[in-house]
């Protein structure tokens, strides 16, 4: 049972007759970081919109099929599918101020993501908020969750987006483009935590972005998805071995081979002690 | 800005004067004094009496609280009804949309005036003031709320497309809990259209007033005192009074206006 990847895709997706996704194939295991890198128009936020079922929102239509822990999602009803997303398949947004709802707290957007999934008491929901809060190196205080987004950095406001997507605890994260928004101090210390929440939680996580090294920084694996399918899936230790123009040319635009940006990866949290960190700009 | 601020204590003070001037011991809209009918100013009555000998400042003030209060609940009504039919339209399946627009331009193209004429003068006319004052402004609500429903609808179209929306609904949102999410980033349409239609209603309850069709006697409206106003012989003794009636009524349009300016 355990060997069997924690997601399959097998999918094809278009927008109003044009095919944006084209047979594209993805395998992602428990507990593990896949970089899913390519440029711009590739497909990439398709793909994001496709697995959480939201592509019909805008507009798009799917076939093939997603299968999670076993489960066919595109077979599912509207229903289920909502039940689903944020339960057991989390989204991290790619631009944190326009993701959250800029009329209510901060507060009001845990409470009713809670109340999506749950109908435990809010006890049980403020001790959760507290626990995530701290996780994120958020300030806890009850000032800080009344609070509008407008009211918050644009990096606090990426902290509670990723609070709000571990909330209960799914078993596959989306993080489309999580630092794109951010600048390179923020981007590194989201980076950081996103790694040690797969090393410390076993979170199994889809890092979507174009910025190759900060998946060199986290990824386990890459896979470089290129005019709708993924071209090549490698290793991040083997990218040597990659092949294809579309991984080539990535790598090319790398400002240091991989194999140095590699060798500047925390290699776990438990060596927390600071290593000379590579940023990029 | 300043201007507004301004507006609103002027505002306040004529509501202040209104219920000071109402709750004066002694005072109430339908004490009739037999013994001055259509007197002129003294001391007793500043503003003088009516045809029945009845306070006319102190029916003014009545007038001014009533008409005030009824359009704030009218309004409210009105405001709460186009939230509610303006999200169900943009948030409900197309059809619903469609159909719930579709009745706005049917209640738009209405001539309202006629409308709410013909209901009013449906109703029995035994109907208690109280009663009257009631429907009036019920009327006037429902009959109001199209054009706000208009622009909720267009509002909560334009916040289904944005990035929080999306991400609302990759977190699994209830599609109920997604609509309650949208009415806090409605307020700086549905305010407005509140303010706005509070001088509307000040406005076509006197006009229903004038016609004999608003709030009944002896309950006082602006309308209903202008009413007198068609015996011309009478408008030229008590014509000091009927001035000051007009001005207020500009004054209060003018005032809610520049206070409702968003």
């Amino acid at each position: 049972m355990n060997s069997e990847p924690l997601l399959h895709v097998k999918l094809n997706a278009d927008y109003a007759g044009k095919p944006v996704l084209r047979d594209l194939h993805l395998e992602l295991a428990r507990g593990e970081v896949l970089g899913l890198v390519g440029g711009s128009g590739a497909g990439k936020s398709t793909l994001v919109l496709s697995l959480l079922g939201l592509l019909p929102w805008r507009g798009g239509s799917l076939s093939g099929e997603v299968m999670l822990e076993g489960e066919n999602l595109l077979m599912l009803s509207e229903r289920k599918l909502r039940a689903l997303r944020g339960r057991r398949i989390a989204l991290i947004p790619q631009s944190p101020m326009s993701a959250l709802n800029p009329a209510i707290s901060l507060q009001k957007h845990f409470d009713e993501a809670w109340r999506a999934h749950e109908k435990h008491a809010p006890a049980v929901l403020a001790a959760r908020v507290q626990q995530l809060l701290a996780e994120m190196q958020l300030p806890t205080d009850a000032e800080f969750l009344r609070r509008r987004p407008a009211q918050i950095s644009v990096g606090q406001a990426q902290r509670v987006l990723i609070a709000l997507a571990l909330l209960h605890r799914p078993a596959l994260i989306i993080a489309d483009e999580p630092t794109s928004a951010l600048d390179p101090v923020t981007q590194t210390q989201i980076v950081d935590l996103l790694r040690r929440l797969n090393r410390t939680h076993g979170m199994t996580l889809l890092y979507v972005s174009h910025d190759l090294v900060s998946v060199l920084q986290l990824s386990d694996r890459i896979a470089v998805l290129h005019a709708g399918t993924i071209a090549e899936s490698l290793p991040v230790d083997r990218l040597a071995e990659a092949r294809q123009e579309a991984t080539l040319s990535l790598l090319r635009a790398l400002p240091a081979p991989p194999e140095i940006l590699l060798s500047f990866r925390k290699p776990s949290v438990r060596g927390v002690h600071e290593e000379p960190q590579f940023q990029n700009c | 800005m300043k201007l507004k601020c301004a507006a609103a204590c002027v505002l306040a003070m004529l509501i202040l004067v209104a219920a000071v001037i109402v709750a004066a011991p002694g005072a109430s809209y339908a004490n009739q004094d037999r013994e001055s009918l259509l007197a002129p100013a003294s001391t007793r009555h500043p503003a003088g009496t009516d045809a029945l000998g009845r306070d006319r400042l102190v029916r003014v003030s009545a007038a001014l609280l009533l008409s005030l209060a009824g359009s704030v609940a009218a309004s409210a009504v009105t405001t709460a009804a186009a939230a509610g039919v303006g999200a169900l339209a943009a948030f409900g399946p197309a059809t619903v949309g469609w159909t719930a627009m579709l009745l706005c331009d049917v209640f738009l193209a209405l001539p309202w005036l006629f409308l709410l004429m013909m209901v009013r003068s449906a109703l029995p006319l035994t109907t208690s003031p109280a009663n009257s004052a009631a429907i009036t402004f019920l009327v006037l609500a429902a009959l109001g709320w199209p054009a706000c429903a208009r622009a909720v609808y267009r509002g909560a179209l334009s916040l289904k497309t944005t990035e929080w929306m999306l991400y609302a609904r990759a977190g699994g949102l209830r599609g109920g809990q997604i609509v309650r999410s949208v009415i806090p980033n409605l307020v700086p349409l549905l305010l407005p259209q509140f303010l706005i239609s509070i001088p509307a209603f000040v406005m076509a309850e006197a006009n229903l007033g004038a016609l004999g069709l608003g709030v009944g006697e002896p309950l006082p409206s602006w309308g209903g005192m202008l009413l007198e106003l068609d015996n011309s012989a009478m408008l030229f003794d008590t014509r000091w009074v009927y001035f000051p009636v007009a001005l207020l009524v500009i004054v209060l349009l003018l005032l809610e206006a520049v206070a409702g300016e968003a």
